[in-house]
């Protein structure tokens, strides 16, 4: 049984224009195995949601009246967790996390949540949920442990022209129809900021092709409005070494098959 | 991998790309296929090499290309006018830079080694390592491809240092016009050198790279020099002398002579030596009768050869840098490379030991920093 909590200590975003990004509350936090209303400890997609709120706050500094905002939902994706749910709760208010929304859901329910949520892109550190959700329409990336070390001051999108650096997630039509438009989002948001001291961060990598492959996707991405502010181009050179530099929050790679067939 | 669109016969690139390097059956079938190709066409051109076998170059853009002009408009018009400006003149192709011949020399040995030893990854990559925003990208990208340089490899910044990145590629030589870059690759241990601009530059080979070196602080250490400097000439000489037979320690170049001189070796066991396409210099102010001993013994102490070695025992290097004609001269001290720059030899200062704490005079090239490196 699945049910959505609005957080009544955070503005609720306007529906139509906002993106919506799911993250697991696994990801979010270490509850561990204390009980009661114990505040949990930070998980490794903490300093993310730090990120997401600070594009947030930025977008509002330039202008009050901004409706493309990020707004997101904190989602279990197991009954486990969602026992949890009070502890949840009061965890994201004890640290003032700008969580709009919880979704306490289960392992068999969270895919529905997702979509009656209208959830944009969900976030998870689990391989499986994001594979399913990926193949039920939505958006997915898998979450590196790696990010607990990224900046919480700039939320760094990291595109692959490629995608060879995260395994395929079997992109369908429809979710390719969602990574375009979640994209234009990002697009959108990041020209509300200058070259310099953007909050957000725009970073194209291409793994396995050259300059060609490269340079199309810098020009697919700009025909659905989204500018590139640092591209990498490895031509089969070993992507760890640069991917770990890079320090990206979330990896999109879906949405670049067409250029590569 | 996407393919060119268009009426051009390719050769799918799935053929040569997977978990495998290219094979030589498949080099032959991409031979082939660049025969039909039109010679405007950017030709479909054998996969890079990986990091780890190469001799990786990472030129920055300003030197690889001439940016004078948008240069210009960033320090005057500040960064937003400078992208408007680049992403307006997008389809227009950069003039050379200073690099340019020396990378197409880097290209053209590669060409010969590809010959010889076709399944070998012992080649020059050249990676172009620029601070500038992504928004420059296509610019740089219809460049590259307008003068046909082989460069499958760049990290764009955005601004970011590009320290990391250099390492990341195993970099045997990085070139920028910023000295502050350039020291901090040098500190790191990265063979670094910052690159000017002769007024005019003279024509050199098309066929043949040529690489001339200063020796102290550049091949060897500077404690040679720190006698010089402390205790005068007389000082210096009877040091060297007494010396004689002890190696120099070595100097942040020595690495990428070491790697000149691996691939020259691959030629003369083709029994190439006549004709090779590679050719060091030494140019030093040390003389031949006295300290010039101690440097020739040290670089066979290192087992480097070097195939000409100018001891000029102090006198001006610029013209006979001007018969030598390098496509590349690097020094530690910028009196010599600004003398050789002044007669159109493209020379780069390597900002390392002792003759860097004496203040430097007329630096051609700005220390700020800028938007185009």
């Amino acid at each position: 049984m699945v049910s959505t909590i609005q957080n009544t200590d955070v503005k609720q975003k306007d529906a139509a224009r906002a993106a919506v990004v799911a993250v697991t509350s696994r990801a979010v936090f270490d509850c561990g195995v204390g009980g009661g209303d114990d505040v949990c400890g930070v998980g490794v997609a903490f300093p993310l949601l730090q990120a997401l709120q600070r594009v947030n706050e930025r977008l509002l500094e330039e202008n009050p009246a901004e409706s493309l905002l990020f707004d997101v939902v904190l989602i279990t994706t197991s009954s486990q967790q969602q026992q949890q749910s009070s502890r949840i709760s009061s965890s994201t208010r004890h640290y003032g996390l700008e969580v709009s929304r919880f979704c306490f859901s289960s392992e068999e329910d969270f895919i529905e949540s997702l979509l009656t949520n209208g959830v944009q892109l969900f976030l998870t550190t689990d391989r499986n949920e994001a594979t399913q959700a990926s193949q039920s329409g939505v958006l997915s990336a898998l979450l590196d442990q790696q990010i607990a070390s990224c900046p919480p001051e700039q939320l760094r999108v990291m595109f692959c022209g490629d995608a060879i650096v995260q395994p395929d997630t079997g992109p369908t039509p429809a979710s390719r129809q969602v990574a375009q438009s979640f994209s234009t989002q990002l697009g959108e948001m990041r020209q509300r900021f200058g070259v310099f001291n953007s909050p957000l961060s725009i970073v194209l990598v291409t793994s396995r092709g050259g300059r060609e492959s490269c340079s199309g996707a810098l020009q697919k991405l700009r025909s659905r409005g989204v500018s590139v502010d640092e591209a990498y181009c490895l031509a089969g050179a070993p992507q760890g070494p640069i991917v770990s530099l890079l320090r990206p929050h979330f990896l999109l790679s879906e949405g670049f098959r067409n250029l590569e067939e | 991998m996407s393919l060119n669109n268009g009426q051009t016969l390719t050769v799918r690139e799935q053929d040569l790309t997977g978990n495998s390097s290219s094979s030589s059956s498949n080099q032959a079938a991409w031979e082939d296929a660049r025969v039909f190709l039109k010679p405007s066409t950017p030709t479909r051109k054998p996969k890079p090499p990986k990091p780890e076998n190469a001799i990786t170059i990472a030129v920055s853009s300003r030197v690889l290309f001439n940016m004078e002009k948008e240069q210009h408009i960033y320090e005057q018009q500040g960064m937003e006018e400078y992208i408007k400006y680049q992403v307006e003149h997008e389809m227009q192709p950069f003039s050379p830079g200073p690099a340019f011949s020396f990378v197409k020399a880097l290209e053209a040995v590669n060409t010969r080694l590809r010959e010889l030893y076709p399944d070998s990854e012992e080649l020059f990559d050249v990676v172009l390592m620029t601070n500038n925003h992504a928004y420059v990208g296509l610019r740089l990208i219809n460049t590259i491809n307008h003068h046909q340089l082989f460069i499958e490899r760049f990290c764009m910044t955005g601004g970011n240092s590009p320290i990391g990145y250099l390492k990341a590629y195993h970099t045997n030589l990085y070139l920028s016009a910023d000295p502050a870059k350039v020291r901090e690759a040098l500190e790191e241990g990265i063979a670094a050198a910052t690159m000017f601009t002769p007024e005019k530059i003279t024509e050199v080979s098309e066929t043949q790279l040529r690489v001339a070196f200063d020796g102290d602080a550049v091949l060897f250490s500077d404690e040679s020099e720190r006698i010089y400097k402390a205790h005068g000439l007389d000082k210096f000489f009877e040091h060297e002398k007494a010396h004689e037979n002890k190696p120099l320690d070595h100097g942040p170049l020595k690495g990428f002579l070491e790697a000149l001189g691996k691939l020259q070796k691959k030629f003369y066991g083709k029994g190439q030596r006549m004709d090779c396409p590679i050719r060091t210099y030494l140019v030093t102010a040390r003389s031949a009768a006295s300290s010039g001993t101690r440097a020739l013994k040290t670089l066979r102490s290192w087992g480097l050869e070097i195939d000409e070695a100018l001891f000029l025992a102090g006198a001006p290097k610029g013209p006979m840098l001007e018969k030598i004609r390098p496509h590349i001269f690097f020094d530690d001290q910028m009196f010599h490379v600004e003398g050789a720059a002044e007669m159109g030899t493209v020379a780069c200062h390597v900002p390392y030991g002792i003759a860097q704490r004496v203040s430097k005079k007329g630096i051609k090239d700005t220390e700020t920093s800028s938007g185009a490196k």
